[in-house]
């Protein structure tokens, strides 16, 4: 083997590893939450009364479900600000736009996934349980709160959990708008010293542990949903 | 077969394979392009007017040129491989292109790695502005945005010459512009003969600032491949003496081009 292998670049740039995973995990953690939010509200109209609710939010899942996450990480960075007038785009520029458009395109990418394992959450629960809470008297909204809802988040944990993942591992799609971010980061390392397989190696590495650090807490999550439930035997 | 002479077979096999493979490894980039018939080039596919896809979808350019040229000398056929800026190096080593005529300054870092020909092409770093914009060198861009693109020297140099500017650091040329265009930077910075391919495509932008750093182009190939090496410095060499070097100069930035760009430098030519 001709390559001489030089594990010492990893700390002369560890700077530029921490800058990175620094900024993946701002990119992720914020995607995650808002994600998850808009995900649940969509996931729910997408089963609403009203039909036109239902279409308009059915519409914009399939949308952003078929396309994909670098086209519209280039749309909302390159394309959204043109319809702005030019003092609300200096605005957004003076902001970190790269940021923020990368964290609008893996929120609403990750939140069509989302949506559509919330839905399926939502109809795997027992008509029963929707009859007897409305026949009860609890209203729409008290029925989905305090019943549907929460025995909805224990089927649905898993895959959101695996649509976390997605998101912390697409967050890398980020550099293509000029996030410094973690790979970015790492290209930046191989660029400078030509030692591609060391640098990769690391961003990996560190990928690898946060997905895990994710799943764990996932677990822990759904471990502590399903306190309290009961196997009744008639 | 009996286990034992299965195993003298695979042993053997095994040191035919390892054998022929030792052999085919020792053997000059030159060897082998020859006996292949085909020359790989990885060049550019977004720099114009070194190396973009025209009108027609043809892949064209200064550097396809230079590449035809040497292919020609050797009787060889020239194939093209799309590279950029970060993946060129990689793709040399790993073999997957013999030689890089891809708008690729010769520097002392990069010539760690691997090896470069002659130079073939003279340009420096310099500033793309919008007219108007006031800016006239690196001194201007003071809290100001450039953008530049991953893995080149621009990046680095750029970073030097002026710490108090923000700098976006793109994949691609055309997102680097992009951003020039749209008012989100306010300069861009790379080789001025790139510049150049943008500044003729769009009207209203300006080339501004005195060379940031000198770009002398060379072309890539593997370390330790001298005959390989020579062959190219000697094609490179008898383009420049033929007139088919300035022929093709004259066709990509001669003053009718849309590019003009004027010679900023001669090959050496070895007696």
């Amino acid at each position: 083997m001709n390559y001489n292998f030089n594990w010492m670049v990893l700390w002369d740039y560890r700077e530029l590893l921490i800058q990175g995973l620094i900024i993946t995990l701002k990119l992720s953690i914020t995607s995650i939450i808002l994600s998850t939010v808009i995900g649940i509200i969509l996931g729910i109209l997408r089963l609403a009364k009203n039909l036109a609710v239902r279409l308009v939010a059915s519409a914009y899942v399939e949308f952003f479900l078929n396309t994909p996450l670098i086209i519209q990480l280039f749309f909302w960075y390159f394309a959204l600000p043109m319809i702005f007038p030019e003092p609300v785009q200096m605005w957004l520029w003076e902001h970190n736009y790269e940021f923020i458009s990368a964290v609008i395109g893996l929120t609403i990418y990750t939140s069509t996934f989302i949506a559509e394992a919330v839905r399926a959450g939502i109809q795997s629960i027992d008509k029963g349980q929707q009859e007897a809470a409305l026949a009860s008297g609890l209203s729409d909204f008290q029925t989905m709160w305090y019943v549907i809802l929460p025995q909805a988040i224990r089927v649905v944990i898993p895959p959101i959990c695996n649509q976390f993942l997605n998101l912390t591992k697409n967050s890398s799609l980020a550099m293509t708008i000029a996030v410094p971010e973690l790979t970015h980061q790492a290209q930046a390392i191989e660029a400078l010293t030509f030692r591609g397989f060391e640098a990769f190696t690391a961003a990996t590495l560190i990928y690898i542990a946060l997905t895990i650090t994710i799943s764990l807490l996932m677990s822990r999550i759904e471990r502590w949903s399903a306190k309290g439930q009961q196997i009744v035997t008639a | 077969m009996k286990k034992k002479q299965r195993v003298v077979v695979f042993t053997l096999t095994l040191a035919l394979i390892l054998g022929l493979g030792a052999v085919t490894l020792a053997q000059s980039t030159l060897d082998k392009v020859k006996s292949k018939g085909v020359l790989v080039a990885g060049v550019k596919y977004d720099a114009p007017p070194f190396g973009f896809v025209d009108e027609t979808g043809a892949v064209v350019g200064f550097d396809i040129d230079v590449a035809k040229y040497i292919a020609d000398k050797l009787g060889v056929k020239l194939s093209l491989v799309q590279v950029t800026s970060k993946s060129r190096i990689p793709m040399l080593q790993d073999g997957t292109v013999d030689m890089l005529v891809a708008t690729m300054t010769h520097s002392k870092a990069r010539d760690e790695t691997i090896d470069f020909s002659i130079t073939y092409f003279f340009t420096g770093q310099k500033l793309l502005v919008k007219e108007n914009s006031g800016i006239q060198s690196v001194a201007d861009l003071a809290g100001k945005t450039v953008a530049t693109i991953q893995g080149s020297t621009s990046e680095i140099n750029i970073r030097r010459a002026q710490p108090a500017a923000k700098i976006l650091v793109f994949q691609e040329y055309p997102q680097a512009f992009l951003a020039l265009q749209q008012g989100r930077a306010q300069a861009m910075t790379t080789d001025a003969s790139i510049l150049a391919g943008f500044a003729g495509l769009y009207p209203g932008y300006a080339i501004v600032g005195p060379n940031i750093a000198p770009e002398p182009y060379g072309i890539g190939i593997r370390e330790n491949d001298s005959a390989w090496r020579d062959a190219i410095n000697l094609a490179i060499m008898d383009m420049w003496e033929s007139g088919q070097y300035h022929k093709a100069y004259e066709k990509w930035f001669g003053v009718n081009s849309k590019y003009p760009l004027p010679l900023a430098g001669e090959i050496e030519v070895w007696p």
